[in-house]
């Protein structure tokens, strides 16, 4: 292995048993046949067994950092813990260069009844911390835990916070070359978190290898180089960041679509008047937008008489329900006398600087006045905006940068 | 960064053959001596803590035992066999030495089921985990002698110069206890059932032991005590410090060889097969 490579896995596998029973039989089996020196013939499947992670490959240089993306059940957490060797793989072999360093879940074997000192010491040297280490780096320590007085009271005793901030900085303080992330970094309150992602960039910015699992997107496109996109314990996609990231969460819009659609109700007034159909007019049948694109929605309407003074109404809701616009023809001009029979009316924003992501839309037609509501689709219409994410919330607009240096 | 690599695939140990497996072992317990001592730490502190009498809990099953066996002596219904010195000092320096087996036994099976959660968010070493909880039953064993030091005061004992030699003479229990410990742990970590089967085994086999009485000449007993590992490795050294010798001193060594097989054997399982703990317990 080229001292380059931090950690190398080649053709990892590991399986599961469904069945609890089932387990501890083969359980037994294992250890049985390991102890008189038989292998186990770890790389085949028993009843109720399934491959966790099957045949996963990949290469990470030191001072990179790689995060671990993909639904939950893909077998993120497997994966790290066999990297840290809590499990070891079945098939395959995972070879690292380096002191690993693991923020699994931080705190694990504080005993509630001694004090976070006593604590300290424990945790340190479960961790593989010596105690010339520990020692000299307990002031540390205890400074970026912030726990003051209560460090000599037992853990039992400790908000949850505090028992999170105690074992951030006992894990923290272990000077790996490799660190393992789980999830862990969203714990405490503000400002112990943004502390968490300083030390942790700090880790990086030294040449310190890092893989995090998470499903923060924001925080593995903020830190990561590469990314491996987990499917079904299989590795879908791997590959540079932000190509990874986009594949990955246009196939999360996408992909929900049920989810969303058939959500909505119908609120119907007036047998005569009818939103007879909703188009979103795009260049696949998905209802998917390209960042960027216009958007285009046409509302198909069907009466049996003379509609008044109609007003259309579109509304838009991001995923989390939140109203991002309502619009009502006439404010915006369209001034229509009547209408009757069978057309369609098209709603078209140019530039909708919504950001990629998943969206619901309402649309409704009144008669004469704004409330007069002839037939109403309640968030019956889903869509989707799709494209390379780089930037964050509910907008993106176009931004234009400028700096001058005043040197 | 040029730090130590290490390699994770299936039967890794196996794979580099018997010989070197003694080296890892060896060399895995002299690297986490410390670890071995905090966990030590963590579970003597956690214990003693919580309960007011601290310590001396310790104290208080042989006493009950010993309690028991003097009223069935005294009623006639038991005969405890032909003994030349105070049978409390007896009994209690029996049950000294047969504690060091049973609580050790018992604490080391439960050791991994007891740390689960952080077997499956740590990776570290399991057999520190097994060693230090049989600091627990060496604790207590110094705290009987304490008791034992008060009757030898009060019936006026002197115990043999030979009493010197107990933390030698109790290795083979201690390694026995620790070897089997190893071995159970590991399955109690897979199968429960272990765990809550070993404490009514353990009793029973105190019965059938001469813990508590002498051994009888003739009987079931008699035969059973000639074969039983424990006899040898509880009556042996009480012989030595009550008396400075033991009849019983060649059965001493052969179980004292027996018992250091036994541990290196399960040593040896236990390394083969502790990668496997994490992801059944």
């Amino acid at each position: 292995m080229s001292d380059k490579i931090a950690i190398k896995v080649e053709h990892v596998s590991k399986k599961y048993c469904k069945s609890l029973k089932r387990s501890m039989l083969y359980g037994v089996q294992d250890i049985g046949r390991n102890a008189i020196g038989l292998s186990s013939h770890p790389d085949r499947l028993r009843r109720n067994e399934f491959w966790a992670i099957d045949d996963v490959s990949f290469e990470l240089k030191k001072g990179e950092t790689l995060g671990i993306i993909g639904p939950n059940g893909a077998g993120k957490t497997t994966l790290l813990k066999m990297l840290n060797g809590i499990f070891w793989p079945d098939k395959g072999k995972i070879t690292v260069r380096g002191r690993i360093g693991a923020l699994i879940e931080v705190g694990a074997g504080f005993h509630p009844l001694l004090t976070g000192k006593e604590n300290i010491y424990i945790n340190a040297a479960i961790l593989g911390m010596s105690k010339h280490e520990v020692d000299d780096k307990l002031d540390n320590i205890l400074e970026f835990a912030e726990i003051g007085d209560y460090i000599d009271s037992p853990v039992k005793f400790y908000s949850s916070g505090m028992f999170v901030r105690l074992g951030f900085a006992v894990a923290s303080h272990c000077e790996p070359d490799i660190l393992l992330v789980d999830e862990v970094l969203a714990v405490g309150d503000l400002a112990f978190a943004y502390k968490c992602h300083r030390k942790m960039s700090e880790f990086r910015l030294n040449g310190g290898t890092v893989i995090l699992v998470t499903h923060n997107m924001q925080a593995i496109r903020n830190i990561c180089n590469r990314v491996i996109w987990l499917n079904n314990g299989k590795i879908k996609e791997f590959g540079e960041v932000h190509n990874v990231c986009d594949l990955y969460e246009t196939h999360s819009i996408t992909n929900k679509k049920g989810d969303l659609d058939n959500t909505g109700i119908r609120l119907h007034y007036d047998e005569t008047v009818n939103i007879s159909k909703v188009e979103f007019l795009c260049e696949n049948s998905q209802n998917t937008i390209k960042l960027g694109a216009p958007l285009k929605i046409r509302i198909h309407y069907k009466t049996s008489r003379i509609v008044n003074r109609p007003v259309f109404i579109v509304s838009i809701y991001s995923v989390t329900q939140v109203l991002i616009s309502t619009h009502y023809s006439h404010f915006d001009g369209l001034e229509v006398k009547s209408i009757s029979g069978e057309g369609y009316v098209d709603y078209v924003v140019e530039s909708p600087s919504l950001a990629t992501g998943r969206y619901i839309c309402s649309m409704t037609i009144s008669e004469g006045e704004v409330s007069n509501v002839r037939d109403r689709h309640e968030k019956m219409y889903g869509f989707s905006i799709v494209g390379k994410k780089r930037s964050y919330g509910l907008v993106a607009y176009k931004v234009n940068w400028g700096l001058r240096d005043q040197r | 960064m040029n730090g130590p690599i290490t390699t994770y695939e299936p039967d890794n140990s196996l794979k580099r053959g018997y010989l070197s497996i003694f080296m890892e072992i060896f060399n895995e317990l002299k690297k986490n001596r410390w670890l071995t001592y905090q966990l030590f730490k963590r579970d003597f502190l956690a214990v003693y803590k919580q309960s007011l009498i601290g310590s001396f809990w310790a104290l208080f099953l042989p006493l009950i035992s010993v309690g028991v066996f003097i009223i069935l002596n005294r009623s006639g219904i038991f005969n405890i066999g032909d003994i030349n010195v105070p049978y409390p000092i007896y009994a209690i320096l029996g049950m000294a030495f047969w504690q060091l087996f049973s609580t050790g036994l018992m604490s080391s099976a439960n050791s991994l089921v007891a740390a689960g959660t952080m077997i499956t968010k740590i990776n570290f070493s399991k057999k520190s985990l097994v060693i230090a909880s049989l600091g627990r039953s060496i604790i207590s064993f110094l705290i009987q002698f304490i008791l034992v030091a008060l009757l030898f005061v009060c019936y006026g004992f002197v115990p043999n110069t030979a009493i010197l030699l107990i933390p030698l003479v109790i290795i083979p229990i201690l390694l026995l206890t620790l070897g089997l410990g190893f071995l159970v742990s590991l399955v109690n970590g897979v199968v429960r059932d272990i765990g809550n089967i070993l404490g009514l085994l353990l009793t029973f086999l105190m019965f059938l032991t001469p813990v508590l009485y002498a051994k009888p000449k003739i009987g079931i007993l008699g035969n059973f005590s000639k074969y039983n590992p424990l006899y040898y490795l509880v009556s042996a050294p009480r012989d030595l410090v009550l008396k400075g010798t033991s009849s019983e001193l060649n059965g001493f060594f052969i179980t004292s060889i027996i018992s250091i097989i036994i541990f290196i054997i399960c040593v040896v399982i236990f390394h083969l097969t502790e990668t496997r703990v994490a992801e059944r317990i």
